[in-house]
């Protein structure tokens, strides 16, 4: 066994319901953000970031094609060289093996000893953030406890009821958690656990298989929450930029936050690079008539319209006359001419046609369904 | 039934590209000074060598050498193992050719055929039946294979492909004179008095089993061999081989000169290059740098531009483009320019008519003026020291 070899796992288990509508054509790890990404390209950087070339992913089974798609062999990230090691699992199986009776664990036990690591960094895909789990492998190295768990001080409106609040005693360690909706003491900040555990790899082993035997939860990440009051667990603080995505309104402010240069620098600009999968686009034009401030794009679009606090992904045309204002445009959006689109979200190959209206609130914006085609005004919030 | 030589990694080599990508570009200027000159930028996303590597992509071509010389770090680094263009297949690959010495001595290179003849040993290992010469210094979308079907036909040994170019111009090429078959019969390079004004561009497929032979017996001989319009094709045509022109009439640009470079790269912005950049039957690859998106902040003003990945904009662009990864600060009025990748332009700073290097950094304040002349700032020079950080 090398001294100190960390692996990691990536899950995507249960997704948030409130995110519905734009996870109907895809798993949470596959959704876009901010022009160029897809979520999970946050996790992904942060383990090969750490230097960290054996990954587990346990995936959603639903609509798995555009993970696949996206990761590819994983090139970019470096995953694809010799000494690498991926193992693609799905959470449904883990389920299905558990309704059955069956050893339901042992995938992820498999995983574990061969990966013949000291370490495994557990993380979900709910949270964004650009974490250097160097640091926080080493403080836990440091550390007595078998477990760390990475929390953030959060305030109300970043927090999902499902999320589970830490609370810590004496030595950093955790005494008590919850649900969100269960906390009775409103504070103005909350230790929101981040869904990143850092554990001693020959304590999870054991503890799978002892859990495989009692009726443990098939979920990994629940799993590691239930251990965190029944092991002594060392609490992590990140307090870098991070967002929780866990409904369409978090997923919207979540973009939208990123124009703020300072939220933008710390996730996107920082020295771990984050990676996504690379395409071979032309430059975006903007023409003579364009209008563009506050914005993010990517590349291979052609501008012609007016365009304030809005994200467009690849391949997009924006008709001269449009005006776009807090809008997320995803790949291969068109908007037409004389067009208004606000406080929007346009999910993947939408066509808006010339003059068409669509309206909704910064607190609602409007969800078009990926591949439509608007021809009527729409006004929503 | 299926036989061993139908298995792609049995089947010949038919034809291998040579990318002549040596040159060191002298009349760049300071923008050659460290890097060669097929590796410069071009269009905000590319670098020059990236349309030729495209065209054998896309023509089907599947194993390329690119001869190297001057300054290949960056070239180097930006080929790799060719993952950009889909080289790294099994049976595909891109190969830098480095010259190296053996017991005969160094083998470096005096000249286009003579960059061939040190580099027999590895195409010999590919054993193709046609080698493919390319400059790797041309901004153009040309399919090869087409090219290749006319020098089948024609049973050629040399095809030689040409491209109509106006008549007051023809004395600054090479100029192929071909009778009604299209048979060269006569080439005159740079002629006072051009007889027509079908000029060389630099592209030829020959026979290797002849050119071989040829570079051999004259390297035994000590017959000077070491340039492809000066010697081997004078010599082909006087020995009676069969030497036919393509004609190409699409956009072709050599940037061999800071004013072709800029011009060529406003064509491209002014979509007047006929260069069809977004067509996707004949994409143009290039190594993607990994890079957030383009950031237009409330300050900026972009009109008539183009702007790629991890550029960060405060001023005003006009008829301009950015590179990967330029940083334009608040005030900074940037005007029918090329900016380079990685290039830094402080608060006020004014740019007109200029390119500016890989990695400059244009101070607070500064101003580059290529009213008369276009200005150019080198590789990572910097003008002015004043920068303020965020």
């Amino acid at each position: 066994m090398k001294a100190n070899k960390i692996s990691a796992i990536i899950t995507n288990e249960n997704e948030p319901a409130g995110l519905a509508l734009l996870t109907a054509s895809r798993p949470l790890p596959a959704l876009f953000f901010d022009c160029k990404y897809r979520l999970m390209d946050f996790a992904l950087s942060s383990v090969v970031n750490a230097n960290i070339r054996t990954l587990l992913m346990i995936l959603n089974e639903r609509k798995i094609k555009s993970v696949f798609d996206h990761l590819g062999g994983s090139r970019e990230w470096g995953l694809d060289s010799i000494g690498s090691y991926q193992y693609v699992n799905f959470y449904q199986d883990i389920l299905r093996k558990k309704a059955e009776g069956k050893k339901y664990l042992a995938n992820t036990i498999e995983f574990l000893q061969k990966s013949k690591s000291t370490y495994t960094v557990i993380m979900g895909s709910q949270m964004l953030c650009n974490i250097d789990l160097k640091a926080a492998v080493r403080i836990h190295k440091q550390r007595p406890e078998k477990m760390s768990v990475v929390f953030k001080r959060e305030v109300q409106d970043k927090i999902a009821n499902e999320d589970q609040i830490l609370e810590f005693g004496a030595d950093n360690r955790i005494i008590e958690h919850g649900r969100f909706s269960d906390v009775a003491n409103k504070t103005d900040l909350y230790n929101l656990c981040m869904d990143i555990f850092i554990v001693d790899t020959e304590w999870l082993i054991e503890a799978l298989y002892e859990g495989q035997e009692n009726d443990a939860p098939a979920s990994l990440i629940e799993f590691l929450v239930e251990q965190m009051t029944k092991i002594p667990t060392n609490g992590y603080e990140y307090t870098g930029y991070s967002s929780n995505i866990f409904d369409v309104k978090s997923y919207y402010q979540a973009n939208m936050e990123l124009l703020e240069p300072e939220n933008f620098n710390e996730l996107l600009f920082s020295s771990q690079k984050v990676i996504t999968r690379t395409k071979n686009e032309v430059a975006t034009y903007f023409s003579p008539e364009s209008d563009v401030q506050s914005s993010h794009l990517a590349t291979g679009s052609v501008i012609e319209g007016k365009l304030r606090r809005s994200f467009v992904s690849r391949r997009t045309s924006i008709k001269k006359d449009s005006d776009v204002e807090g809008a997320i445009i995803m790949a291969n959006g068109s908007i037409g001419e004389g067009a208004t689109v606000k406080y929007a979200i346009l999910d993947k190959n939408v066509v808006i046609s010339p003059g068409v209206k669509v309206i909704g609130t910064p607190d609602r914006p409007l969800i078009i369904p990926k591949d439509s085609c608007i021809v009527d005004d729409i006004y929503g919030g | 039934m299926v036989t061993d030589s139908d298995h792609p990694l049995f089947m010949k080599n038919e034809m291998l590209a040579m990318i002549l990508a040596g040159g060191k570009g002298t009349r760049l200027g300071k923008l050659t000074q460290n890097v060669a000159k097929p590796a410069v930028p071009f269009g905000g996303r590319y670098r020059i060598i990236d349309f030729a590597i495209s065209n054998c992509v896309n023509s089907g071509i599947k194993n390329i050498g690119v001869v190297t010389q001057y300054q290949p770090l960056i070239l180097n680094n930006h080929i790799g193992n060719g993952a950009s263009w889909g080289l790294d297949r099994l049976d595909a690959g891109i190969t830098i050719l480095q010259p190296y010495s053996n017991n005969e001595g160094s083998k470096w290179f005096e000249g286009t055929a003579h960059a061939i003849y040190q580099n027999i040993d590895y195409i010999d290992s590919m054993d193709p039946e046609y080698i493919l010469v390319l400059s790797g210094d041309h901004i153009y979308k040309m399919d090869y294979d087409e090219m290749l079907e006319q020098h089948k036909q024609n049973n050629a040994e040399l095809t030689v492909a040409v491209i109509d170019v106006p008549m007051e111009e023809a004395p600054r090429f090479g100029i192929m004179n071909t009778d009604d078959n299209d048979r060269i019969i006569e080439f005159e390079e740079k002629p006072e008095n051009p007889k027509s004004n079908h000029a060389s561009m630099g592209i030829y497929i020959f026979n290797w089993k002849r050119l071989r032979e040829v570079l051999v017996n004259s390297a035994n001989k000590d017959v000077e061999m070491l340039d492809f319009g000066k010697n081997v094709i004078p010599f082909y045509i006087k020995s009676g081989d069969r030497v036919f022109a393509h004609t190409y009439n699409g956009y072709w640009r050599d940037v061999g000169t800071i004013d072709s470079l800029w011009s060529a790269n406003m064509e491209f912005l002014d979509n007047e290059s006929g260069l069809t950049i977004r067509d996707k039957n004949w994409r143009i690859y290039s190594k993607n740098p990994v890079a957030p998106p383009q950031f237009i902040t409330e300050k900026a003003q972009v009109k008539d531009s183009m702007i790629v990945d991890g550029c960060y904009v405060s001023g005003d662009i006009e008829h301009s483009i950015l590179s990967s990864n330029v940083q334009i600060k608040e005030g900074a009025k940037v005007k029918d320019s090329i900016i380079m990748p990685g290039v830094i332009v402080g608060k006020n700073a004014k740019i007109n008519n200029a390119i500016i290097g890989e990695d400059a950094i244009i101070g607070n304040d500064a101003i580059i003026d290529g009213q008369t002349e276009i200005a150019v700032v080198g590789n990572a020079e910097v003008v002015g020291v004043d920068i303020d950080e965020g």
